[in-house]
């Protein structure tokens, strides 16, 4: 068989298997990342994205690395970003602050927090949101492993969300997994960040490692060595090398210059 | 105005069925004693009177059936009566002047028409309330203390403009609303109806009794106009729909409402009006009525939109829902109007998705209350816990903004600051090591301190003033002159709230906002606490 007609055949293959899975956004994900480059993708919408830190004192990185991902995705036909957390949760977790948010590069205006008073209403309103098509992201903030939110549950969000195009982050915390039916799943550990040159104690760019342990995207590559930008994610290649400000860094596309990324939310 | 003068014992026996022939008496605690506060009408008549003391009245009739009121309970189900009135008219009152129940009253200016004028609209009120099995007077006259007088003590009949006096000089004194002591001071002066009180000079009755008896007069024949507060809020548009069977079934009832809803919209629309409160009256047969209101974030009159939101905020409702017997009419009004124009979808409406958004954060609202659904509103102060607060979405849409500086601050703020042990190589120095949770990190960068003072402000604290200058003698003539006033709040201690805010970083990595309370070297007491989450 020549390779040609070998390759087709697969291609053909997959988007069979594909279409009986219902998956549609996966495929899309993945024939849409390879055309980019070095840097990190950006992810189209419609994804169910989980994001394993190891302890609830990781939630500033998972939040950060949704929100970039999320801010990227704003637009005038989908203006509004949904944070969804149990009351209960607040003090343990911590709640979006306006100032950080704006200070991160996002208008606080455009996002929304929703909280509810047990898992059952949680899931509802999970559902909701991401039936509604205005609404760009939406991130949910669960500590621990709720019983309702089964495979079967996933299964019923991922299916929401793909079909709506809203791309749902699912903020998780430990080192137990449960099978569910997200599309990506991420292991977020924080890193040493970069050096400050002006001063040797200070604080540079905040930097993640952030593995792929479940899906696809970009061909092999599972190890993502991230850097916040203000510009967006960067990817630097190794905790030793030090990044400078004239590295090559992915712009997330659609995001605005850094002078006016620090006010505004991109608007394109 | 409808007067139900046995309302405590009416209720009670047709509450409980074993009641309705039983002699029925209820009893109250007045100063230690036992007294009779309601008696039904038969034995009244048998001589019983309220306020008797119980034993004798049990002494007259052995067989007496006593219970205890419970007056907030009932005045609490003649609420319920009042408001299921609103079927009639929509504004009704219960006139507690006199006692907190058995007097209701409805304003029928404009509404008689539907009932087929004055006469058949009281004999239809009096004859619904009176199957039921109250006993029931009422009468329909110009003014409300007319319409109270008459109710009482006169047959139901409505009173016209030009035979209002005449009728009401022949009624006794007390049905001017007036105490007890005023009562028995005109049957001192031999004066028992209203017409031989009218003769006297109005300067030596005002002498006598006050002037709240001329108030009530005047009230009475019109020449001051009396005003009721109507229990439900007066509403502009609204949709009735009465049902020949009542209905039980949630479902049922927002299957009407979602009718109710296009028929309001027609009516709004008309108008070119649209509304961002909505509430459903459910009038239950058993004289109840459940209020369901809820408000959209923006003006609507989108009727799919309005029924969504009832069945959300019906979902919430579950247990409390509690049809009764059924449901016999529903009412659904719209309130907080104004004009909403028309506007083109299509080819150049710009396709923004706020107003879906909008209509989400109502559908959340209407299902998990309107405290859960919240944006970030941003204040003008240098506190962290003060700069910003989450304020429930909806009412969000109208706040102002801010400019506020950009200042490094973390992603997720606890909202408690949570104290955290920590040391430092040198006293003022960056922390090296906290705990935090029971966890230790050595902490290996960090960036501060960032010094916020305390809003000595808003302590309530005063700034310590020049000292006053001394009073100077006052000369001859002259008034001595006031010191100047200074109010007796402590002085302010500039260094009582200040923190000084780090950034640290451990060395994983993780990026934490903590703060110190307190100076070294000031004689306090100094504690670390840690405040928010940093990427």
């Amino acid at each position: 068989m020549p390779p040609q007609d070998r390759r087709q055949r697969l291609d053909a293959l997959r988007d069979t298997i594909a279409g009986i899975e219902r998956k549609p956004a996966l495929i899309e994900a993945r024939q849409r990342v390879e055309a980019e480059g070095d840097g990190f993708p950006q992810l189209p919408r419609g994804l169910v994205q989980e994001v394993y830190a190891d302890a609830s004192r990781d939630g500033g990185g998972s939040l950060a690395f949704a929100l970039a991902q999320a801010r990227s995705l704003l637009n005038t036909r989908r203006p509004s970003i949904f944070y969804v957390q149990l009351a209960q949760d607040a003090q343990a977790l911590g709640l979006p602050y306006g100032p950080g948010l704006t200070w991160f590069g996002l208008d606080p205006a455009s996002l929304t927090i929703v909280r509810t008073a047990d898992m059952m209403e949680f899931l509802w309103a999970t559902e909701e949101i991401i039936s509604c098509r205005a609404v760009a992201a939406m991130v949910a903030d669960i500590k621990g492993s709720p019983r309702l939110l089964n495979f079967t549950a996933s299964r019923r969000l991922s299916m929401r969300a793909s079909s709506n195009k809203v791309a749902l982050f699912m903020l998780r915390y430990g080192s137990r997994q449960e099978t569910s039916a997200s599309h990506l799943r991420w292991r977020l550990s924080s890193q040493p960040g970069s050096k400050n040159p002006y001063d040797s104690k200070g604080l540079g760019a905040a930097r993640w490692r952030l593995r792929l342990e479940k899906g696809r995207i970009a061909g092999q590559r599972t190890e993502w060595l991230l850097e916040w930008t203000k510009n967006g994610l960067a990817v630097f290649t190794s905790p030793s090398t030090d990044s400078s400000f004239a590295r090559q860094s992915t712009t997330v596309p659609g995001a605005v210059s850094a002078l006016l990324g620090d006010r505004f939310s991109e608007a394109s | 105005m409808l007067y139900l003068p046995y309302w405590a014992t009416d209720f009670l026996k047709r509450a409980d069925p074993g009641l309705r022939d039983a002699p029925l008496v209820l009893f109250e605690r007045i100063k230690g004693g036992l007294r009779l506060g309601a008696v039904e009408p038969q034995l009244l008549r048998q001589g019983l009177r309220i306020g008797q003391n119980l034993a004798d009245a049990r002494a007259i009739f052995p067989h007496l059936v006593v219970q205890e009121m419970n007056r907030p309970a009932l005045a609490d189900a003649f609420e319920g009566l009042a408001d299921w009135h609103s079927n009639a008219s929509p504004l009704v009152s219960i006139l507690k002047d006199v006692n907190a129940f058995g007097d209701l009253v409805l304003d029928v200016t404009g509404v008689s028409h539907l009932f087929g004028g004055e006469q058949a609209m009281l004999r239809t009120l009096l004859s619904r309330l009176r199957a039921l099995g109250y006993t029931v007077s009422g009468a329909i006259a110009p003014t409300i203390g007319a319409a109270w007088a008459v109710s009482h003590f006169a047959r139901s009949q409505v009173v016209e403009n030009a035979s209002l006096e005449t009728i009401l000089d022949a009624l006794p004194v007390a049905g001017l609303r007036i105490s007890e002591s005023q009562i028995s001071g005109f049957l001192q002066m031999g004066l028992t109806t209203i017409g031989q009180v009218r003769q006297r000079s109005r300067k030596q009755l005002q002498a006598r009794f006050g002037s709240s008896l001329l108030l009530r007069i005047d009230q009475a024949f019109g020449q001051i106009e009396e005003r009721m507060t109507p229990r439900l809020p007066p509403i502009d548009h609204h949709v009735d729909r009465k049902l020949a069977d009542p209905v039980s079934l949630m479902d049922d009832v927002l299957m009407i409402t979602h009718d109710l809803a296009v028929k309001l919209s027609f009516m709004l629309e008309a108008e070119g009006q649209g509304a961002q409160s909505f509430h459903l009256f459910l009038y239950r047969v058993d004289h109840k009525v459940m209020t369901l209101s809820l408000n959209s974030g923006r003006l609507t009159r989108d009727p799919h939109h309005i029924s969504d939101l009832f069945r959300h905020r019906a979902q919430r409702l579950g247990g409390e829902y509690d049809a009764g017997f059924g449901i016999d009419m529903v009412r659904l009004a719209a309130s907080s109007i104004e004009q909403l124009d028309q506007v083109q979808t299509g080819a150049f409406s710009d396709e923004s998705g706020l107003v879906d958004i909008d209509r989400l954060a109502d559908r959340l609202a209407s299902r998990l209350g309107t405290a859960a659904v919240l944006k970030t509103e941003l204040l003008a102060s240098h506190v962290p816990e003060r700069a910003a607060r989450l304020v429930p979405a909806q009412a969000a849409a109208a706040a102002v903004s801010v400019q506020t500086p950009l200042l490094q601050r973390p992603l997720r703020l606890l909202p408690f600051p949570e104290q955290v042990a920590i040391t430092a190589q040198v006293p003022d120095g960056l922390p090296a090591l906290m705990i935090w949770r029971r966890a230790p990190y050595r902490l290996t960068k960090g960036q501060g301190p960032e010094r916020l003072g305390g809003e000595w402000w808003r302590q309530r604290a005063r700034l310590k003033l020049v000292e006053p200058p001394p009073p100077k003698k006052p000369e001859p003539g002259e008034k001595p002159e006031q010191p100047s006033y200074v109010p007796d709040l402590p002085l302010c201690e500039p260094f009582a709230g200040t923190r000084d805010y780090f950034i640290v970083e451990d060395g994983e990595g993780r990026r934490f906002w903590v703060f110190r309370q307190g100076l070294y070297g000031s004689g306090q007491q100094t504690t670390w606490y840690l405040h928010g989450i940093f990427p």
